[in-house]
């Protein structure tokens, strides 16, 4: 039997008994859809994911500074430097702040110390951090010197009686600083009592000031913590001289959101895996009817001379047929749940990934097609003709 | 008659049969159903096989049609000992020398006519482009041309059936062996088909073999033979 003879027969049995297969081409499109979303859109949710685990710890955030020992010279970090690690692969964003600690009398006369920070316009994006009101510092900020302020909601509520601050005052070392914004509490620790100050602003107007001695630096996901963290001392002495670096990276959470990460995706990948699997033996299932069903079309078709393997090649091409069609169909529905799915969290896979996926999918579906669909085509191979015809 | 049918028969009968017999074990003991029979077919010859049911008529045709191992015995087609080929020659020779037609009239539902006469090609290897014209002739010769593309299942049964005949000369067997073809069929059918059956082997170069209960079938054949205790009786 010729290959177009073959196929053609098979694509015409699935189309006219096409009632008989809706179930199970759902479950294996299902399943190949499921494959190339979780697959193409992996990484991009993975960041999403992260983005909001952010709230719960802040496994991403590796902290880099200069150990201030007696015997070092005070070290602060260069501008190159910073550069040089925010272009890291599966490196986010990266800020350089400077600190110092300094104390305020409210108007009630009470004096309350706090932590003066200056920090960039990628502070935010690093940690993470949100305005409840206002804003907080921007690049325009930091550009013009600006003396405003962004505080964290103890030490607003602290100094102010009332909840609306923006557009209060704040005298630090006697200049004057509009409160521009008060940070959500959310996940913020002791920066709740914090205040923080444009970068240059801090670096023109305050004394003493630490040098620029911290870098904030935000991986994309936790999956990039282990290969980014290793690199940073090469990267950093590339750039600079750099005696005393610590690199500080919560172990335990990243260790901890992995983890969790670990068992979600072990979970939906079973989802997927069962979906297929189930698909299968749809597929095992129909066939096996078919061949019951087809007993007497065996028995004429071997008395017409068709070989075994032409009656076998028959019924394992209508099964690969099957599952390759309903992976079509799967690779579609994947293709417009993508798309969606990349509008809703505004990000761009590649479509080699796709196309890579789409591949995998059509080839998976060919194997559970040929592994579901040769029991049932070897039975009917094996069929003895006589007993075949006189079927009923 | 053409000059390659004409050399085949000076070389002998189409089917030669010797001391053929049958035999099933049904764990109690060993049930002979054919006990030495022999038997010569000639080219263009129509042989019908009357016996009781249950004699083992069918039985014996689907040996003649390699459907069925003989237990013992020898059986030439054309001259060429055909009980001893192996799985793949029997189906070649299915293929090229036979034409079924069963008694349910059976058609591949859900098909048209023309693919139902289609399989028999595809399983020789005939040419796609080529398939037309051999469909197209074994219909004209039961006169249903005009229900090429028609769906199989829309058929009456006389239809039903002369598009089974169709089938199985479609390959241009040199024997068609029929199981009751027309133990479904009302008389009227029964004769048309008989008719057609009649007109294929009067061309010379096709043979058949005809298992049937109706006397008047056996009528309109060239010999008719029965079968009862395993044993086949020339009447």
């Amino acid at each position: 039997m010729r290959f177009s003879d073959l196929l053609r027969v098979s694509i015409r049995q699935l189309v006219r008994h096409r009632r008989r297969y809706w179930g199970v081409m759902l479950a294996i499109a299902l399943g190949t859809a499921g494959f190339i979303t979780i697959i193409t859109m992996g990484r991009d949710l993975k960041q999403n994911f992260n983005r909001d685990l952010e709230l719960l710890g802040r496994a991403t955030i590796v902290k880099i500074y200069f150990e201030n020992r007696p015997t070092f010279q005070h070290q602060k970090f260069e501008t190159a430097t910073l550069e040089a690690l925010r272009r890291m692969p599966g490196v986010r964003s990266a800020s350089l702040t400077v600190n110092t600690h300094w104390s305020i009398i409210n108007n009630k006369g009470i004096e309350y110390p706090f932590t003066l920070l200056g920090v960039d316009d990628a502070f935010w994006e690093v940690c993470g951090f949100s305005p409840q009101q206002g804003k907080v510092v921007s690049f325009e900020n930091n550009n013009l010197r600006q003396r405003v302020a962004i505080l964290g909601p103890g030490l607003a509520g602290t100094l102010f009686d009332r909840q609306d601050v923006v557009g209060s005052t704040l005298e630090i070392q006697r200049d004057l600083y509009t409160v521009t914004g008060v940070l959500k509490d959310v996940g913020l620790g002791d920066l709740r009592h914090f205040a923080f100050i444009p970068f240059t602003t801090a670096q023109d107007r305050i004394w003493p000031i630490s040098q620029a001695n911290r870098i904030y630096l935000r991986c994309l996901t936790w999956d990039d913590v282990d290969k980014v963290v290793p690199l940073i001392p090469q990267v950093i002495q590339a750039s600079q001289y750099a005696p005393g670096l610590k690199v500080e990276v919560a172990w335990d959470q990243v260790k901890r959101v992995k983890s969790v990460a670990w068992w979600v995706e072990l979970f939906i990948y079973s989802s997927i895996a069962a979906t297929l699997v189930l698909g299968g033996v749809g597929i095992w299932v129909v066939m096996m009817a078919a061949v019951r069903s087809r007993t007497r079309e065996i028995g004429l078709k071997k008395a017409m001379g068709a070989e075994d393997q032409a009656i076998m090649a028959q019924f394992l091409a209508e099964a690969v047929c099957l599952s390759f069609t309903a992976s079509l169909a799967g690779s579609l529905m994947g293709l417009v749940i993508v798309e969606v799915t990349s509008w809703l969290i505004k990000s761009h896979p590649t479509q080699e990934l796709f196309l890579f996926c789409v591949m995998i999918g059509l080839l998976v579906a060919v194997g559970l097609g040929v592994a579901a669909g040769l029991y049932p085509s070897l039975r009917a191979s094996r069929m003895e003709v006589v007993s075949a015809i006189r079927y009923e | 008659m053409n000059s390659q049918y004409a050399t085949l028969l000076d070389n002998g009968p189409l089917i030669q049969v010797n001391r053929l017999s049958k035999s099933y074990s049904n764990g109690h003991g060993v049930i002979s159903i054919l006990r030495g029979i022999s038997l010569e077919i000639n080219l263009g010859e129509m042989v019908a096989v009357m016996g009781p049911s249950g004699s083992g008529k069918s039985t014996f045709l689907f040996i003649l049609g390699l459907l069925l191992p003989a237990s013992s015995g020898d059986y030439y087609f054309l001259g060429q000992d055909v009980l001893n080929l192996s799985r793949a020659d029997q189906a070649d020779f299915r293929r090229r020398r036979v034409g079924f037609v069963f008694q349910n009239c059976d058609l591949f539902e859900n098909s048209t006519v023309y693919e139902n006469l289609e399989f028999p090609l595809i399983y020789a290897q005939i040419e796609r482009q080529e398939r037309p014209e051999h469909i197209v002739a074994a219909l004209e010769r039961v006169n249903l041309a005009n229900r090429l593309h028609h769906p199989a299942n829309l058929l009456s049964g006389g239809e039903r059936q002369r598009v089974a005949v169709a089938r199985a000369l479609v390959n241009q067997p040199q024997v068609i062996l029929a199981d009751e073809p027309t133990g479904q069929l009302d008389r009227q059918n029964g004769i048309m088909v008989m008719d057609y059956f009649n007109r294929i082997v009067s061309g010379g170069e096709t043979s058949m073999v005809i298992v049937t209960h109706d006397p008047q079938v056996a009528a309109r054949c060239h010999r008719v033979f029965s079968l009862e205790d395993g044993l086949l009786h020339e009447n």
